[in-house]
């Protein structure tokens, strides 16, 4: 087997098969992951309360025989895994994790591992295919009042072409169009809106529905590393799921959703950035500074961001850049973490879901990106040997004198400023 | 094996009532992470909710029971500290003995705080801290609405197309309900600030900015007022069919000259026509307040001439409507409808022999007190035992040098607190609590929000929950029978049954994010948005009621001994007296000490320079904050945050209104400022 290999995957033991979405690939791939030692816990994503669609935490699973209890895919949930997996145990430097993961988070995990965050080898990400998450608060407001619906009747979201279609517990399905939704204020995060990262293939192994036959319970597999050829391989062995090539047709429709989709996103992207960028330079950079004009300095965007890595950061008071105790802060507070991080924003909108002053950063980091990614040649969170261009150096320029370098020459150092 | 849990709660700090959810590895508390689906705050939190664990860990934590010998405090057992209490209790006389609370702790400690200080001590002398912030709101409000209650959602802030600030610096002490008005902003709503600072808020949300001269609201309200009548403004059809009162009022208001109210409130009556047309047109007007209004000698009168407004033009009744007191403490709500005040029963029942009957019959116990206890500071001064949970006098309440000294010449002072705070040190018997992460129970936000507070971590040493020395004091007494609690929950069953607008929720029904909000008489009730969307007051009349109030000048005006009128306040960084805020290293790091805001041309004037340390001097004391210089407050005015032990700004004050809510002047205070010289 190897990198770039497809399946049509599901899990052979019967109750993983019924209680799974499509199949219950992912969870019979997992519950070996544990079973077959290749990892010491997973970490899923499990509902809180037991049956809360809106609602869930990460659940640190040693116990093989739990890991169902995470089986199924949550759109109201977008739980911050770079940031936990970094900051609550250890950056995985101790054990072995395997982290069911949409793109965004595989993103940013890659990224903070090439921070030395977070030790990439000790993880088995198991990537899901993502067209968006939605805010739960709002989400619920719109089932009751877009489609009249009791939000604890409703047992599966779902989100095909433009369609967000949601299933209730007797069957019923309804769908409604994505982007009127959105311009009633309804639908997806504001960052996932603008993705075209759907297909998560920076992850060892990247599963999803997309080339799946309707009514097939099956799930789409593509191995996307060594590590993920090497685990899937094991899983095909021991028999825990059972799978066969798909077709051509099935390969073509995969491909066809994916580009739907990204054509949603630019769409999307055009419509949502265009005011912006119509708006001259100077008028730009005011309307920035008028944004940050109602931040409280809670430094939940810095907390939130996955891919923040200073043990001592800059825009604390004590290093003397941004002044303590001003409401709001000195506005080099946000130009600052924009051009630390800006390269690398993985647009995961983890900082906007957290900024009480609703600043919209994943606007401003993706308008940087968009720009810097041609010019450095840089994707961030694609590839773990491809170094961020604004804290690396190439050794052309760490040999210039008076450039102040913290880094080690061509390589992301791990005494940060 | 690492142990990784998420436990969803409830910030501990001021009446918002924001979702968090704490990170537990290996039963230790590691950080706050977003809890998204909460409604009130959606996931955001402030930097006191982002940081809101760390104090628990803070230096100083009260672990075992101390008693006081020979001036220094020894480790006792609980067995120890409570029979020494419980001996004092024994044999006082009811009047002697007062016990003063707060709003940081649970439902159910106040309930058993209550519970025991009626049925064992048989006394009415309880109260809390929010006699600094809101003991103008509660009568104020009954005389004219018949509650004294936040009346929409902070939720349906959003829906009001007109808001008014006034005296409420919401962006930095409520950053998530400011968060409300910027989106009621977004949508179209004129917001309209009432402040003499040029506070962040003001500048960040007024669209009309009225900087009145301080300690004039009456003024103003009373222009705004007589601008909306003369414009045949009002709403005539709700004034007829739900008010009483409105033709005395139009009498007094058509008497007053627009000049003199204009002069004494620094108002044009151009700005006053502006803001009372926004608000008077508005579908929506919503009025929300705070201390700059309710912290005055005038206060209650301040607080009727809001409520008076939302009568005149109709703005009741509605979501995002009506006038809405913020409360300052997670349960600010709670700790009045436990009844922990010298006035009311649970369930703000009226002290009176018809109400002790009434919950005698109910505890069980006869005998229990039938008239009215004293208030806070006549406790302080006058009560020989003092019973002390939860709250800290010596930097909350007014003239504390005074306080102090009242407090060392006591037979028994009792503090059960989570750390050794600035009124710790004067007890004589200390008693550890845990703090909102040990113990489980419930608490109730500005907007009658009942929510749960999960118990999240074993507790610290022997502390304890903060109802259940109370229960052991019983049963030392011989009233074990009467406070049999196991647990936090069953507290809460006798809660729900003794008090009408509890009974519907349970524990259970709290598990939902964001809780229930009060009245929610039974199981199958969904709670209450908004107050009197019937159409009925809760007076006794179901009226709204005008009140007449005419402007008076403040308690203490400044003379040529004592020029400068000091407010005192909060910032964004930093939490009342500073017990878990300035436990807190991020908190510490944005704003660690004291300062004086004061305008350029005073400092120019007492030739100050920004930064230097100067001596602010009232009739009661002095303190050495440094100065800020700054165009956020006008000539001849100071601000000071109260939040600093060492440099204490209720050093300062002390003149406070009479009954009934003999509230401190905290926002103007007579002082002198000068260079502080070395």
């Amino acid at each position: 087997m190897v990198k770039g290999d497809m399946y049509l995957a599901q899990a052979s033991d019967e109750a993983i098969l019924k209680r799974g979405e499509s199949g219950g690939a992912v969870t019979a791939l997992l519950k070996f992951a544990l079973d077959s030692g290749v990892v010491d816990a997973v970490l899923g994503v499990k509902k809180r309360d037991g049956n809360n669609r809106y609602d869930a935490v990460l659940d640190l699973i040693t116990d093989p025989e739990k890991v169902i209890d995470c089986t199924g895919s949550l759109h109201c949930v977008s739980l911050n895994i770079a940031r936990n997996v970094k900051e609550y145990l250890d950056g995985a430097k101790q054990m072995r994790i395997a982290v069911p993961c949409k793109p965004c988070d595989a993103r940013a995990i890659i990224e903070i591992a090439k921070r030395k965050q977070i030790n990439r080898d000790n993880l088995l990400l198991v990537g899901l295919n993502c067209t968006g998450t939605l805010p739960p608060v709002v989400a619920k407001e719109m089932l009751i009042s877009e489609y009249e619906v009791d939000p604890k009747e409703v047992v599966m979201e779902d989100i095909e072409g433009r369609e967000l279609i949601i299933s209730l517990a007797d069957g019923t399905k309804i769908a409604k169009d994505l982007l009127e939704l959105e311009t009633k204020g309804y639908g997806r995060r504001d960052n996932c809106r603008r993705c075209n990262v759907n297909i998560p293939t920076m992850a060892d192994i990247a599963c999803g529905k997309w080339g799946v036959k309707e009514g097939e319970k099956k799930t789409f597999t593509e191995v996307c590393s060594d590590k993920g050829a090497e685990f899937m391989d094991n899983a095909i062995k021991t028999g825990v799921i059972k799978v066969e090539q798909p077709d051509k047709d099935a390969m073509a429709e995969r491909k066809r959703k994916d580009r739907e989709a990204i054509e949603l996103s630019n769409k999307c992207e055009a419509e949502d950035l265009k005011e912006l960028r119509e708006l001259s330079l100077d008028d730009r950079l005011a309307y920035w500074l008028h944004q940050f004009d109602r931040c409280i300095k809670c430094f939940s965007c810095r907390d939130a961001c996955p891919i923040c890595y200073c043990k001592k950061c800059f825009l604390e008071p004590d290093r003397g850049y941004v002044k303590g105790g001003e409401v709001p802060p000195d506005r080099m507070f946000h130009l600052t973490r924009l051009v630390h991080d800006g390269d690398s924003c993985v647009n995961c909108g983890q900082c906007q879901d957290a900024c009480p002053a609703e600043i919209p950063l994943t606007r401003l980091y993706l308008m940087l990106n968009i720009k810097l990614s041609p010019m450095f040649d840089y994707v961030s969170g694609m590839d773990i040997e491809q170094k961020p261009p604004l804290i690396a150096a190439k050794d052309e320029e760490a040999s210039i004198d008076d450039i102040n370098l913290f880094l080690a020459k061509g390589e992301v150092s791990e005494v940060v400023p | 094996m690492t142990e990784l849990d998420y436990v969803p709660t409830i910030c501990p700090y001021c009446g918002t009532g924001c979702g968090i959810y704490l990170v537990i590895k290996d039963g230790a508390i590691v950080g706050v992470e977003p809890w998204k689906e909460h409604p009130v705050n959606e996931g955001k939190n402030c930097p006191k909710g982002r940081n809101a664990y760390q104090f628990i860990y803070g230096e100083g934590r009260l672990e075992k029971p101390l008693i006081k010998e020979n001036g220094s405090f020894k480790e006792a057992t609980w067995d120890e500290a409570l029979g020494l209490i419980a001996d004092k209790l024994k044999g006082a006389d009811p009047s002697s003995v007062g016990f003063l609370n707060s709003g940081r702790t649970t439902n159910e400690d106040l309930y058993v705080l209550q519970k025991f200080a009626r049925c064992v001590m048989k006394t009415n002398n309880m109260d809390n801290s929010s006699r600094f912030c809101h003991s103008t709101t509660v009568p104020a409000l009954l005389s004219t609405v018949g509650a004294g209650v936040m009346e929409t959602s902070t939720i349906s802030i959003e829906k009001a197309d007109c808001i008014i600030l006034a005296g409420v610096n919401i962006h930095e002490t409520y950053p998530l309900i400011g968060r409300r008005v910027e989106g009621a902003k977004e949508k179209g709503a004129k917001v309209i600030v009432i402040d003499p600072r040029k506070t962040v808020t003001a500048r960040i949300y007024a669209d009309i900015f009225l900087r009145l001269n301080p300690a004039t609201d009456i003024a103003l309200l009373n222009g705004l007022m007589k601008i909306i009548i003369e414009e045949g403004l009002e709403d005539k059809e709700f004034i007829e069919r739900k008010t009483s009162g409105f033709e005395e009022l139009k009498s007094y208001i058509s008497k007053l000259d627009m000049s003199e109210l204009e002069q004494i409130s620094g108002i044009s009556r151009d700005l006053m026509k502006e803001a009372a047309q926004a608000y008077a047109k508005a579908e929506r007007g919503c009025i929300i307040f705070n201390a700059g209004i309710a912290q005055h000698a005038q206060g209650v009168g301040n607080i009727q001439l809001l409520a008076d407004l939302t009568l005149l033009t109709g703005n009741q009744g509605k979501p995002g409507t009506g006038v809405n007191p913020l409360r300052g403490h997670i349960n600010g709500e709670g700790f009045g409808d436990m009844g922990t005040v010298p006035v009311f029963y649970p369930g703000f029942v009226p002290v009176s022999e018809a109400a002790a009957n009434k919950f005698g019959d109910l505890w069980g116990v006869e005998g229990l007190p039938a008239d009215p206890g004293i208030g806070y500071m006549d406790m302080v001064e006058k009560c020989s035992i003092l019973y002390i949970m939860g709250t800290n006098p010596m930097m909350s309440a007014p003239d504390i040098t005074r306080v102090k000294g009242l407090l060392e010449n006591k037979d028994l002072v009792v503090v059960q607190d989570l750390f050794m705070t600035e009124t710790a040190k004067l007890a004589d018997i200390i008693l550890p609590a845990q703090t909102w992460a040990e113990e489980a129970g419930t608490v109730t936000e500005t907007d009658r929000r009942v929510q749960f507070m999960n118990k999240a971590v074993e507790a610290k040493g022997e502390a304890k929950p903060d109802w259940m020395p109370f229960c052991e004091l019983a049963k030392l007494m011989g009233y074990e029978d009467k406070f049999t609690f196991g647990s936090a929950e069953e507290i809460f069953e006798e809660i729900r049954k003794v008090i009408p607008t509890y009974t519907g929720i349970s524990y259970e029904r709290l598990k939902k994010a964001g809780g229930i909000q009060w009245p929610c008489p039974t199981e199958d009730h969904p709670g209450t948005d908004t107050m009197f969307a019937d159409g009925k007051f809760k007076t006794p009349d179901g009226l709204g009621h005008f009140q007449v109030v005419e402007h008076k000048p403040p308690a203490e005006p400044v003379d040529d001994e004592y020029p400068y009128a000091l407010a005192t306040g909060r910032v964004l960084f930093q939490y009342h007296t500073g017990v878990m805020s300035r436990r807190t290293e991020r908190l510490n790091y944005e704003v660690p000490s004291a300062f004086v805001e004061l305008n350029p041309e005073d400092a120019k004037k007492e030739e100050i320079a920004d930064g230097e340390e100067v001596i602010v001097k009232s009739r009661r004391g002095e303190i050495r904050p440094a100065a800020k210089v700054t165009e956020a407050v006008p000539k001849g005015m100071l601000f000071i945050p109260w939040h600093f032990a060492e440099c204490a700004a209720n050093v300062l004050t002390g003149p406070s209104a009479g009954p009934p809510s003999k509230m401190p002047e905290y926002k103007y205070v007579a002082v002198t400022i000068e260079k502080g010289g070395k």
